[in-house]
């Protein structure tokens, strides 16, 4: 009975639940939003090079421990802004190159938090698309089971209930990634709205 | 800012045409289906006001009392009383209405219809539709000649500025330029008439009268892929010197001398700087930013961004009073 009511819409989950991928580059790459691998440097910073300063803000315990806390997206745009104005206005006999050093750190931080969003989307795809077939080949079998001259009942309502589990998952699953699709977004609306303020600071 | 209008002598003649109080500019938020009104004196967001579905074109009447803004989902084109600060009236237009323009007098109107291939023509007194011109596939960007006897029109797909006889409703003339053309822009004294392509990723000089592409103005930001150089919005200041050209997800303004026609600096703003508006006595170019939610200032005069203003979900155009 409950085999009987659910197979369409397993059916219809498992022929469309899974997002085609737009982009023939990451077949695995299920968001709507485009897949961009890395923020390029030059779309975030239009200050002086940082070249000179590479990884040296990891050496700097002040400013890895502020990255830290500007990196964190639980601490509030507003506060992290402020935090910014602060330090920059402290180091004022070196300015430029503190904020040289906060933003390379802030740049390599988000770029990698970034990637292991975009990493975790990716996996979550592929384990959807598994579940997907799992589901597919669960209602055949099924089918097959109810169209039995005459049908096992329990082994059909067992069947039955674990199909109605494998879809619960697989629609909830659907609705965190399309909701974790928005995080690399926000990632880089993070990252431009905090180098703009280091740069304003440093002018 | 007022306050400086009073103290300078050049602009005094503001004081008599307008009531003490700064400039309104009204920003259309495409994905959050709103406008946002902002105060240039306070430079804050003083109003937001609910529109319909996806908004992007967005003027005012030459007359300074309405708003006009395309809202594309709905087929149609709002109009919002500037004091009242309310949609009080729409306009008819074809389906999927972008972008628009109005003729000097500000009578009548034309509206690039996404959908249908079309330019619709309204009587904006009468508020009626009054004629359509078949134009290019995708019709997007708009602008007239400044003698109002020329219509420009865009085309997406065909790559071509099509120039229209505002008097026949006929196009008299073609003009390839690069790929995806999305926004014109004629000099202030009608010598030139620039027009951006998104994909091509430059602007083209054309001549108005012959018809042809004199000259290119190309972007090159290091470090910044060429693909993610995409010129869309265009401003030029009143003496034609200078133009503001927005570079898309390049997240920069080109600064452009207008007479050779090249780039003297980039100025960072937000991501996915799409269109601009100039204050009226120039001394502030506001821009939209479509991915950081907000507009920045500029300041004209020193080349330089002096505010960021957030708004609504993904800001599209920018329209500020006249005076």
């Amino acid at each position: 009975m409950i085999g009987r009511i659910a197979i369409g819409a397993l059916l219809a989950v498992a022929s469309t639940g899974v997002a085609c991928a737009a982009d023939p580059r990451y077949p695995n790459w299920p968001c709507a939003q485009a897949k961009v691998p890395e923020i390029s440097l030059a779309a975030v910073w239009a200050g002086p090079p940082l070249d000179d300063v590479q990884d040296k803000w990891k050496e700097d315990p002040k400013i890895s421990a502020l990255v830290e806390k500007l990196a964190a997206r639980r601490t509030p745009l507003d506060d992290a802004q402020k935090a910014i104005t602060d330090f920059l206005a402290a180091s004022a006999a070196d300015k430029t190159t503190a904020g040289k050093l906060l933003f390379a750190g802030l740049f390599d931080s988000l770029n990698a938090q970034r990637s292991s969003v975009m990493n975790g989307i990716e996996r979550v795809s592929r384990k959807q698309r598994e579940a997907a077939e799992k589901i597919r080949a669960d209602t055949l079998a099924l089918q097959a089971l109810q169209n039995a001259s005459s049908p096992d009942q329990a082994k059909v309502d067992e069947l039955g209930n674990t199909l109605l589990w494998e879809t619960r998952i697989f629609e909830d699953r659907q609705r965190v990634v399309r909701f974790v699709c928005e995080v690399p977004t926000t990632i880089d609306q993070r990252l431009f709205a905090l180098g703009r303020t280091i740069q304003q600071e440093m002018e | 800012m007022w306050r400086h209008c009073l103290l300078s002598g050049t602009v005094l003649w503001l004081a008599a045409a307008a009531p003490a109080s700064a400039f309104m500019a009204f920003v259309s938020n495409e994905k959050g289906n709103t406008v946002s009104v902002i105060d240039t004196d306070s430079w804050t967001v003083t109003k937001t006001i609910k529109v319909g579905q996806r908004p992007r074109g967005i003027e005012f009447t030459r007359d300074g009392k309405f708003v006009m803004v395309a809202v594309g989902d709905d087929d149609t084109i709002q109009v919002i009383d500037a004091k009242k600060q309310e949609v009080v009236d729409t306009l008819p237009s074809g389906p999927d209405p972008e972008l628009f323009t109005q003729d000097a007098a500000g009578k009548i109107m034309y509206v690039a219809n996404e959908n249908d291939n079309t330019v619709t023509v309204i009587d904006l007194e009468k508020r009626a539709r009054i004629g359509d011109v078949q134009v290019g596939v995708e019709p997007e960007g708009m602008t007239i000649s400044p003698d109002g006897k020329i219509l420009i029109n865009t085309s997406e797909t065909t790559n071509m500025a099509h120039f229209i006889d505002t008097s026949t409703r006929q196009i008299v003339a073609n003009v390839l330029v690069d790929a995806r053309p999305r926004f014109a822009e004629f000099k202030h004294d009608g010598s030139e008439l620039w027009v951006s392509s998104e994909i091509g990723g430059t602007v083209s000089i054309v001549d108005p009268v012959k018809h042809v592409v004199t000259g290119k103005v190309s972007f090159n930001i290091p470090g910044l892929r060429s693909e993610a150089i995409q010129p869309v919005g265009i401003g030029m200041t009143k003496d034609d010197k200078t133009a503001f050209v927005a570079l898309g997800p390049a997240n920069r303004i080109a600064v452009v001398d207008a007479v050779n026609h090249k780039v003297t600096k980039y100025l960072l703003v937000g991501q996915r700087v799409w269109h601009m508006a100039f204050t009226p006595d120039e001394k502030y170019l506001l821009v939209t930013n479509g991915v950081s939610n907000d507009v920045s200032v500029i300041d004209v005069a020193a080349q330089k961004v002096i505010k960021t203003i957030q708004v609504g979900e993904l800001p599209w155009g920018v329209t500020i009073a006249p005076q």
